[in-house]
């Protein structure tokens, strides 16, 4: 094929895999430090493109509405973690049933607030041209969404290699007390982390809405999306998740170009492949059995 | 032929060097005890020896077959059987369910899915007479958190015991006892017939020399030395390795 | 309790179920048909939860392939019996090979792995629409014939469902009990202890998946024949996780746990939503204050609430001794034999 359709169809699936790798950073950041399996995350990914929709859709501008969006994210995050989920940490069936609670809630409130017909934010006027690649011209946009990426990826190495909140977290997880001895309010970290995951839900919600839209049903979408990132990265490595959501763009992307309608399939294949080679995920330090 | 033979046996984790070339001769009816300073690399040696830890290189070989890339779970199947320094049980079951599962392990009838297990009378018989010689078969209903720290430790050498082991390795069978329990335990210990090898681990000196047909130091992962009881006791430089390293008349928890 | 009254409850409830045509109206018989259809498939994710300790939130997996198996072989094949034999046999091969590549993975991580594997099904499906009818759904033309007459009215199909029910009852509890049972209980309490004692933990696992998977799609087969219709929504991950919530629900520390769970589901489900469109919310709502309230199940509930009024004989012997009792050490007459 022509060679800047290839160019495009690459610079798509690794937009796209920055978008996934949003998607799932949020999951794994909350799995990978407090130990639980937030399986709401797709709903507070829809969540979060909602509550930017109905500010866009009243003319707010783009910017401000996903700083609002992402900030009652948190918040929401912060609820979550201290009225519910905090009592459950070690409790993985009360996690699911919890979280499962909360999709449900979540998922029919958006359907009640805002309807089924599937919604859109329209993309920001700065970012709303196109660069051009040979033939093609590629969103501006997307663009931007790479450049986020990998502002996050670069934000997280940083927490997890020139600070010590990573063992913090996880050492209170496993001795909340011994944390409480040594002068950290575990509370507000924990908080902090769920915050932040929340958060990161929101952002991807926010940032991803013009590219993919917001429809009933998409929490599922994105969660599976998410799950999937995580298993082929690796249990508790936003590294891995890293790379296999670019993995994933990627073979998503020019999957479709060869395979339609089976990108699905194809990840599921890729999925399977890992499994039998690295049953913990690529960079994943699980216990094998 | 002994009965276990462990050679040149290496192990690291990420770079230390726990173990460090290994040698190890058990005879059949001995009670070989292994001592050493803390830190020494007795329970990896263990863990090695039972297929816990893969080793890096040297073989582990029982009454001549080798053993040492097999899974752990086949072990049991070779005649090797361990106990655990911390209670390893089934702490929600109930004594006689821990003495079940222990004896069904080797019976052909471990995967059958229709007759209930209650109705398999020889195993019944097996666990009535295992709990009744050593004193737990009033205790059978109770589960295990409800036993005394003493009472799970007897049971956690009966589950070893159940299936029927040439070579039994006990890992501190005295670790966190009281002055009594331990004298009662090495009484136990010092009963069981020669049919059985013995490898242990131990810390209290008393109990070491009460039991021990022959005695391996072990210290930086190095056998430093290997010999009988009376060797041992007397070498000055044995009595080094513990200075300061904490040989204790009682094991620590 | 002791056996015999364990014994006499499960044939009263027995007896209580066939009955139950006599006062119930035929929304009533249809609603609790689909509660024993529904059961069967609880009791098989009960079965792995509560007995083997695998949390496995891609059920409907095995679900889906029972009844897409009815739908789709039931054009060329006719006879019920091959039907059904080969919705539980697909669903129990796609169990264990699955299963091979899953178990391998720790806790989490295999929650996450079923419930990618059982929606990469569900879009597989949904793709294929011109073969499964995608989410329009298709109809389902066979007919439950057992050879004595098509069971086709809503009494015959209650019993029909309530005897199937009934015997997969049985069935796992005998497998509870049985040797493999047993070891499956000990893999979930302490698999390091079961390898060192000898067992090959793995295959255990991997037995009552299998054995999970085949009872799953034997529920699923059911229900075709009880719907007469299939769409995606039986491998979606939201029916995966309605099924988890009623095992919770119910309980999973005994077996009977996980068909109450799915009764009171269901019927609250039918109640809350012929009142509100807004069913899911206050079904999200009820989740989460049974979570918050921190009970246990329901199954667990009533054995408390049962030993609290008729008293438990175990209970009644001496507490605990003094830690500082001796163990009493080899009985004088005989040495430890080995």
């Amino acid at each position: 094929m022509n060679l800047s359709i290839l160019l495009f169809q690459i610079l798509t699936g690794l937009a796209y895999g920055m978008l996934l790798f949003m998607m799932a950073a949020g999951l794994t950041i909350i799995f990978g430090l407090l130990n639980v399996v937030n399986l709401a995350h797709g709903a507070l990914f829809m969540v979060g493109g909602y509550v930017a929709f109905a500010f866009t859709k009243e003319h707010v501008n783009f910017w401000l509405a996903l700083v609002i969006a992402v900030m009652i994210m948190a918040i929401i995050g912060v609820l979550i973690e201290r009225f519910l989920l905090g009592r459950m940490y070690g409790k993985e069936l009360e996690q699911v049933l919890l979280t499962f609670g909360l999709i449900y809630i979540f998922t029919d409130t958006a359907k009640w607030i805002w309807g089924s017909t599937p919604r859109s934010i329209p993309i920001p006027e700065i970012l709303d041209f196109s660069i051009p690649l040979g033939i093609v011209a590629f969103p501006a946009y997307r663009l931007f969404v790479v450049a986020v990426g990998i502002l996050i990826a670069i934000l997280l190495w940083y927490i997890e290699t020139k600070t010590r909140v990573g063992a913090i977290v996880r050492a209170g997880v496993d001795d909340r007390h011994m944390l409480s001895a040594l002068g950290i309010n575990f509370k507000l970290v924990f908080a902090s982390v769920f915050a932040f995951g929340a958060g990161m839900a929101g952002l991807s919600g926010v940032l991803g809405a013009p590219i993919l839209g917001l429809y009933t049903g998409m929490d599922a979408d994105v969660l599976l999306l998410s799950l999937v990132i995580v298993v082929i990265g690796g249990l508790k490595t936003w590294k891995g998740a890293f790379v296999s959501a670019i993995l994933v763009g990627l073979v998503d992307t020019l999957g479709q170009v060869w395979f339609p309608q089976f990108s699905m399939v194809v990840i599921f294949v890729l999925m399977v492949i890992v499994l039998i080679i690295k049953p913990s995920g690529l960079f994943g330090k699980g216990v094998e059995a | 032929m002994s009965m276990l033979q462990v050679k040149n046996l290496s192990k690291s984790f990420k770079g230390l060097q726990v173990l460090r070339d290994i040698n190890i001769e058990v005879e059949a009816s001995e009670r070989h005890v292994i001592i050493g300073p803390n830190g020494a690399g007795k329970t990896t040696l263990f863990n090695c020896i039972t297929g816990d830890l893969p080793l890096d290189s040297g073989t582990v070989t029982i009454e001549g077959r080798p053993v040492s890339h097999k899974p752990n779970h086949t072990r049991v199947h070779d005649g090797l059987a361990r106990t655990f320094q911390k209670n390893n049980l089934f702490n929600q079951l109930t004594v006689e369910e821990n003495v079940d599962l222990a004896i069904m392990a080797c019976k052909p009838y471990r995967f059958r899915l229709f007759k209930p297990m209650s109705r398999y009378a020889d195993m019944r018989e097996e666990a009535e007479r295992l709990l009744t010689e050593w004193g737990l078969w009033d205790r059978r209903h109770r589960k295990v958190d409800e036993l005394s720290y003493g009472e799970q430790r007897l049971l956690e050498i009966l589950l070893a015991l159940a299936s029927k082991p040439k070579i039994l390795l006990l890992d501190e069978p005295t670790s966190g006892m009281s002055p009594a329990e331990t004298i009662k335990t090495t009484k136990l210990i010092q009963s069981f017939p020669r049919s059985i090898t013995l490898l242990v681990i131990e810390h209290d000196m008393e109990v070491v020399f009460s039991i021990a047909d022959r005695i391996t130091v072990l210290h930086h992962g190095e056998v430093f030395m290997s010999g009988k009881p009376e060797d041992i006791r007397g070498d000055e430089r044995v009595k080094e390795i513990y200075f300061g390293g904490g040989m204790k008349r009682h094991a620590e928890a | 309790m002791n056996t015999k009254t364990k014994t006499f409850l499960h044939l009263a409830c027995a007896v209580i179920l066939l009955l139950l045509p006599l006062v119930l109206s035929k929304f009533g018989l249809k609603l609790t048909t689909e509660i024993f259809i529904m059961s069967i498939f609880v009791l098989s994710l009960g079965l792995i939860i509560g007995y083997a300790g695998l949390v496995s939130l891609g059920h409907a997996a095995f679900f889906g392939i029972g009844v897409y198996t009815v739908a789709l072989l039931g054009k060329y094949v006719s006879s019920s019996y091959v039907l059904i034999l080969a919705a539980i046999v697909f669903a129990a091969v796609t169990a264990l090979l699955t299963g091979m590549l899953f178990i391998r993975s720790s806790g989490a991580y295999f929650l996450m792995i079923t419930l990618a594997f059982s929606q990469m099904l569900f879009v597989l499906a949904y793709k294929l629409k011109d073969i499964t009818g995608g989410a329009d759904g298709m109809p389902i033309r066979a007919t439950l014939d057992l050879g004595f007459g098509a069971i086709d009215s809503v009494k015959e199909l209650y019993y029909f469902m309530a005897i199937a029910f009934m015997i997969s009852y049985a069935l796992l509890y005998m497998f509870i009990k049985s040797p493999a049972g047993k070891a499956v209980v000990g893999v979930k309490e302490n698999e390091h202890r079961m390898k060192a004692l000898g067992y090959p933990t793995r295959s255990y696992k991997l037995l009552a998946y299998t054995i999970s998977g085949g009872f799953a799609g034997f529920a699923g087969a059911l229900y075709a024949y009880f719907n007469h219709f299939v769409s995606t929504n039986v491998l979606a991950w939201q029916f995966s996780g309605q099924v988890m919530v009623m095992c919770i629900v119910g309980g999973v520390s005994v077996l009977f746990g996980p068909p109450i769970g799915a009764a009171l589901f269901i019927v609250l489900q039918s109640y809350v939503s012929s009142y509100t469109e807004r069913w899911p919310i206050i079904m999200g709502i009820i989740f989460i204050a049974f979570v918050l309230s921190g009970r246990g199940g329901i199954a667990e509930l009533l054995i408390w609430a049962w030993n609290k009024v008729f008293g438990n004989k175990a209970e009644d012997k001496p507490t605990v001794p003094p830690p500082s009792a001796e163990p009493e050490g080899p009985n004088p007459k005989g040495v430890a034999s080995a």
